[in-house]
């Protein structure tokens, strides 16, 4: 068991270093100038351009840039970044990383509530009509593009309707000493929109995977035992297979953690959410390389850290795993 | 009594697959077909009169260039599903050789080549397009499609792979290879029977994702269709800024993405369940 | 039932019930799309959003009157200086407002500007500015309320000169300061300006805000906050404006206007701006810079380009009836500019026959010359909306003509990359102009072939019409017309729009005057009129 995790473990510390590796190869290696937007549309001056180069090691050898690269990420710093200098990559990540998993947070707590309730309901009254259409409605949702979704519910609630704010955070005009109840109320507006875009193009993946499982869960000889003591169906669900069938969907939480992390690149830039979806859309745009293998780097790390988390919870939760 | 044929035919008529079926042949009609009698995509026949509501000459309204919404979605249809279909095929092509060559190999080529693969794995699909699109200077169609087709077949390297292993072990391969039948030929003639569902599965959902992925490179302005043609991604992101004013310019290439896209799932899930009809 | 009926409430709660009231504060909230690092001027290069931010913390010594002349003496207002005086032909001697104060409290002395002027001299800080300070010889200080600027020659735009470009810095905190470490000091992160406003914070991602400078030597700010909020999307900061979340919306699209007008507690604002947008044609062959290009270094080409072009319809395609197609390198507030002039006009037939004249043969796949088609790229950053509208209408209006337009839209910073490479056909460029038309010597004259001008125009008469406009006696409003005029037959591009800036403002807003060259100069001067917006009510 504990050999079995140390194995895991130390594959997962692997992929994350491949896929850095990956990344700053497949970037360093395109063209495009990083200083471009620095240097805006105006002249510069051979000097001043060295100079630049010089501060941010562009002027360095590739293999010199790795190190550096490498033994920044060893320090945990990840460096300054270029398009919005002095500002430290670490610090645009931590100004916008609570965004993002307020974000990100919320929508796996829709998917996770709604998405389950759904998947349960639809496995036991699977084949019925109305199992159907809500399979139909939710591959629907997962057919949408999320920011043509986005842009039709902002135009709709916040500029149509007027009853929630189109985009943003805060209500620019909150006083900073408002009470945190009114704070909090305003933030909550502002999550409604982006929340509900981002939950509804993602939380058919969270009800096909409940309803899999449930009907796996009901097909298992203890259910159709419990059903011939004479349980109702309600008691059966609720009680027996439903928890069995939610172990299959917690590992699911695990892939979806890097949602807590990207929120949604679109999602974000269509509602203004200052998360960091949008602050590395702002990157790539900007060639800031610091900045991009900055998020990039969070984003890989959370991807492995949630496969990780996951294959362990299925390996605790069904010993068969080990075997395999 | 039902046999088995109609009990699955039953059921694909059931799960939606069908109806996936006709609306995916029926775009694929109207995109060919269509450009034969609408008018010209590209026309800018009133360019001061602005976008015009749907009429009886422009069934879906024009754009703010004047150009004839209906004509664009047509157009678009062939451009996206094309880059779709193209960029799907590649990528399965790629899946399947690395796979088999992991797969077949083993040893320290398997171990490098699924490393590779998992690191890539580790990197979202939209970053890594993101880091390749922008970067790269001015991309044109083909290799806009060659970058979609390259960052989508980790998933299906896996499939092969662990597909051809499962072969390798199969008890009666093993007898056979005791007969003196080579190893690469068995592998080969029960590999594609076996590993043709669960890629025609990965294929069918692949398409859904790479026209949503080309939409949403679009969007964010950084798409390899140039101008003046149209991709249903680019007529939302042109369309965009009126949508207010003028929403049939970005709404109706919204809906075709929306159907397509649920058409291919559906065949994609109808299939699944098929493969593995308890689900069902 | 219950736990429905508690979810509606929260619901209703949430959305209608707590809608945050506006609270009658003087609070001015202004979206942009990108977050100023840096607020304070002339010290590093900046981008324009850092101008219009420096522009209410930072005075000038004295500001163009309204009609905007940057010739002569007499169109200035007084600002940090609260008079001047000519003593020759090549010295001016400015008298410090003895009010003026920093932030912190300490006099606005004339060391400060003669501090302010060695930095923005020095080619090391900032190479461009020290080219257009470069006719100022001497800066000096009488005593702590006057300062002297003695220049190299006389010239009729004088005045402009010592007072546009640069806003003096306090000494008393950046004097110790050597040039190379200003850039990462503490000072850049909390300016002290001496303007109507002050720096309060800047939350980075999400806004940055300024505090009324209540002790401010004009007057009293009539608003007490002003928040520059960051909205990276165009229509998302559309949308904030509509539902009333933010008041004063800048570069609204043309097409938007309607909206804007339709929601009664908005108004529209559009005044004329200082760009021009423009197709540049590179003379030189961008394959061998030291080659003509093999089909644009003939002007009947380029002017066969310009006539097939319907600038007027397309101008109002793009920006409805608020731009005009400009005449030579010229936008609308420029007082040179000249209204009686129609330019190179519309029409197809004569760009045909100038094809014809130089050797170009038309078949049913377009034209041809030896074998050649007469195929051309040109580039544009698809950042910019407009140039990308525009650039669809120029392909489809060339493609009428026969010529085949090749468009390469690229990503900004590749974009300008390539411009400044001389590494394309045609480049769709929009130059950012100052109220001064001297400018046009650094991209116009054959001098300036290497450096701004990447078109490799070079005609040796409008070098020197530009140097006797510039250099010459009175305000040389003739000569600059005769320049502009020689540019407009050479054809060195084909000006497309002079567009307008087109402010949403909310109602609720009084007083707003908006400023063509600084848009929020006259920011302190509005006040907010105490629930008259029709919104406070529902």
């Amino acid at each position: 068991m504990s050999r079995w995790l140390l194995g895991r473990t130390v594959q997962a510390g692997g992929t994350f270093v491949v896929a850095v590796v990956l990344m700053f190869f497949v970037m360093r290696l395109s063209p495009g100038d990083p200083l471009a937007r620095v240097v805006g549309e105006r002249q510069v001056s051979e000097a001043e351009y060295r100079q630049l180069q010089e501060r941010f090691g562009l002027d360095q050898p590739l293999a010199t840039q790795f190190r550096a690269f490498v033994s920044g990420i060893v320090r945990g710093d990840l460096g300054t970044s270029i398009s919005l200098a002095p500002a430290s990559v670490n610090s645009l990540i931590k100004a916008r990383l609570p965004a993002s998993i307020l974000l990100g947070g919320t929508v796996l707590l829709i998917n996770f509530t709604i998405g389950i309730l759904l998947g349960v309901w639809q496995a036991v009254h699977r084949g019925e009509r109305l199992d159907r259409w809500l399979s139909i409605v939710s591959l629907t949702g997962y057919a949408l593009p999320s920011f043509w979704l986005g842009l039709v519910l902002a135009w709709i609630f916040g500029v149509h309707w007027h009853i929630l704010p189109p985009a943003g955070m805060n209500s620019p005009t909150m006083a900073p000493d408002a009470p945190w109840l009114t704070r909090a109320v305003d933030v909550l507006r502002h999550l409604i929109l982006p929340a509900a875009t981002l939950s509804i193009v993602t939380i058919a993946a969270t009800i096909r995977y409940q309803r899999t499982a449930m009907i796996d869960a009901l097909g298992q000889e203890y259910v159709r035992s419990a059903r011939a003591k004479g349980l109702s169906i309600r008691e059966v669900v609720w009680r027996h297979a439903w928890r069995n069938a939610l172990f299959p969907v917690l590992t699911l939480f695990g892939l979806w953690l890097p949602l807590f992390v990207t929120g949604s690149v679109f999602v974000e830039a269509v509602f203004g959410w200052p998360g960091l979806g949008a602050l590395t859309a702002d990157a790539i745009g900007g060639r800031d390389y610091p900045l991009i293998m900055g998020t990039s780097i969070l984003v890989s790390a959370s991807v492995v850290a949630g496969t990780w988390f996951s294959d362990v919870l299925h390996m605790l939760l069904d010993p068969r795993v080990r075997l395999g | 009594m039902i046999t088995r044929t109609e009990a699955s035919f039953h059921h694909w008529r059931r799960s939606g697959g069908w109806f996936g079926v006709v609306v995916l042949l029926g775009m694929i009609t109207v995109a060919l077909l269509g450009p034969l009698v609408l008018q010209d995509p590209v026309a800018q026949p009133d360019i001061v009169g602005g976008a015009q509501p749907p009429s009886l000459a422009h069934p879906f309204g024009t754009d703010e260039l004047s150009r004839d919404v209906l004509s664009r979605v047509v157009s678009g249809a062939r451009i996206s599903l094309a880059i779709a279909a193209l960029a799907v095929m590649l990528a399965l092509l790629l899946g399947a050789t690395v796979g088999l060559v992991a797969g077949y190999w083993g040893g320290w080529v398997d171990a490098v080549l699924m490393r590779l693969v998992d690191g890539a794995l580790a990197i979202p699909r939209l970053f890594l397009l993101l880091l390749l699109v922008t970067m790269w200077d001015h991309l044109t169609i083909v290799p806009f499609v060659l970058v979609i087709g390259a960052t989508g077949w980790f998933g299906t390297s896996r499939l092969v792979r662990a597909e051809v292993l499962r072969i390798k072990s199969e008890p009666f391969i093993q007898a056979a290879q005791a007969l003196g039948a080579r190893r690469r030929r068995i592998v080969w003639r029960h590999l594609l029977p076996n590993a043709a569902g669960p890629l025609l599965v990965a294929a069918t959902l692949g398409v859904g994702n790479v026209i949503l992925l080309e939409a949403g490179l679009s969007f964010l302005g950084v798409g390899g269709v140039r101008p003046p043609t149209p991709s249903w991604g680019r007529m939302i992101f042109e369309g965009k800024t009126v949508l207010a004013t003028a929403p049939w310019a970005s709404i109706f290439p919204g809906v075709a993405i929306v159907v397509t896209v649920l058409a291919v799932n559906l065949i994609g899930e109808a299939l699944r369940d098929r493969l593995d009809p308890k689900n069902a | 039932m219950r736990a429905h009926l508690a979810l509606a409430t929260a619901a209703a709660w949430l959305t209608v019930g707590c809608a945050p009231e506006r609270p009658v504060n003087t609070t001015v909230v202004i979206p942009t799309g990108v977050l100023a690092t840096s607020s304070v001027p002339t010290l590093t290069r900046g981008r324009s959003q850092n101008t219009r931010l420096a522009e209410l913390m930072f005075l000038r010594l004295a500001e163009l009157s309204p009609a905007l002349v940057t010739a002569g003496d007499d169109g200035f207002v007084p600002a940090l200086a609260q008079s001047w005086e000519r003593r020759d032909s090549v010295t001016l001697a400015f008298q410090i407002d003895s009010r003026a104060k920093w932030h912190d409290g300490i006099p606005v002395t004339a060391a400060d500007v003669v501090f302010t002027f060695e930095r923005a001299r020095d080619p090391a800080i900032n190479a461009e500015l020290a080219t257009v300070l470069s006719s100022i010889a001497e800066v000096s200080a009488e005593g702590d309320g006057t300062v002297v600027f003695r220049f190299d020659r006389s010239f009729p735009e004088q005045l402009y000169t010592a007072t546009y470009h640069v806003q003096p810095l306090p000494a008393h905190l950046l004097a110790h300061l050597p040039p190379d470490s200003i850039a990462g000091s503490p000072y850049m992160e909390a300016p002290v300006g001496n303007g109507p406003y002050r720096f309060d914070q800047r939350v980075p991602g999400q806004r940055l805000t300024l505090l009324a400078n209540e002790d401010f030597f004009l007057g009293r700010p009539g608003i007490e906050r002003v928040v520059f909020l960051l909205a990276g999307d165009a229509d998302a900061r559309l949308n904030l404006l509509l539902s009333g979340e933010v008041d004063v919306l800048q570069s609204v699209a043309a097409v938007d206007v309607p909206r804007i007008e339709a929601e009664p507690s908005l108004r529209v604002i559009a005044m004329p701006g200082y760009t021009v947008g423009y197709l540049l044609f590179n003379q030189r062959d961008p394959a061998d810079l030291n080659q003509p290009h093999p089909i644009l270094a003939d002007r009947r080409v380029r002017r066969a380009i310009i006539h097939a072009l319907d600038r007027k319809a397309m101008v109002r395609a793009v920006y409805h009836d608020y731009a005009e197609v400009p005449q030579g390198p010229v936008a609308l507030p420029h007082w040179i500019r000249d209204t009686t002039k129609s330019g190179v006009s519309y029409d197809p037939a004569q760009a045909k026959t100038l094809l014809r004249q130089a050797g170009w043969r038309e078949n049913a796949n377009g034209w041809q010359r030896d074998g050649e088609p007469l195929t051309l790229s040109l580039n544009y950053p698809t950042t910019s909306r407009g140039r990308s509208q525009f650039a669809q209408l120029i392909q489809e209006q060339l493609r009428q003509v026969g010529i085949t337009l090749e468009l390469v839209g690229l990503d900004g910073p590749i974009w300008f990359e390539r411009r400044g490479q001389r590494n394309f056909d045609i480049d769709f460029s929009a130059a950012g102009m100052d109220p001064s038309p001297s400018g046009m010597q650094q991209s116009w004259t054959c001098a300036a072939i290497g450096g701004s001008n990447v078109g490799n125009y070079c005609n040796p008469a409008v070098d020197s019409l530009l140097a006797l406009a510039i250099y010459g006696k009175g305000d040389g409003l003739a000569t600059w017309q005769a320049a502009l005029e020689t540019i407009e037959y050479d054809a060195p591009a084909a000006f497309i729009y002079s567009p307008p800036a087109i402010f949403g403002v909310n109602r609720r807003l009084g007083n707003v005057e908006l400023v063509p060259y600084g848009y929020w100069l006259d920011l302190w001067r509005w006040t907010v009129r105490d629930g008259a917006a029709p919104d406070a009510t529902d």
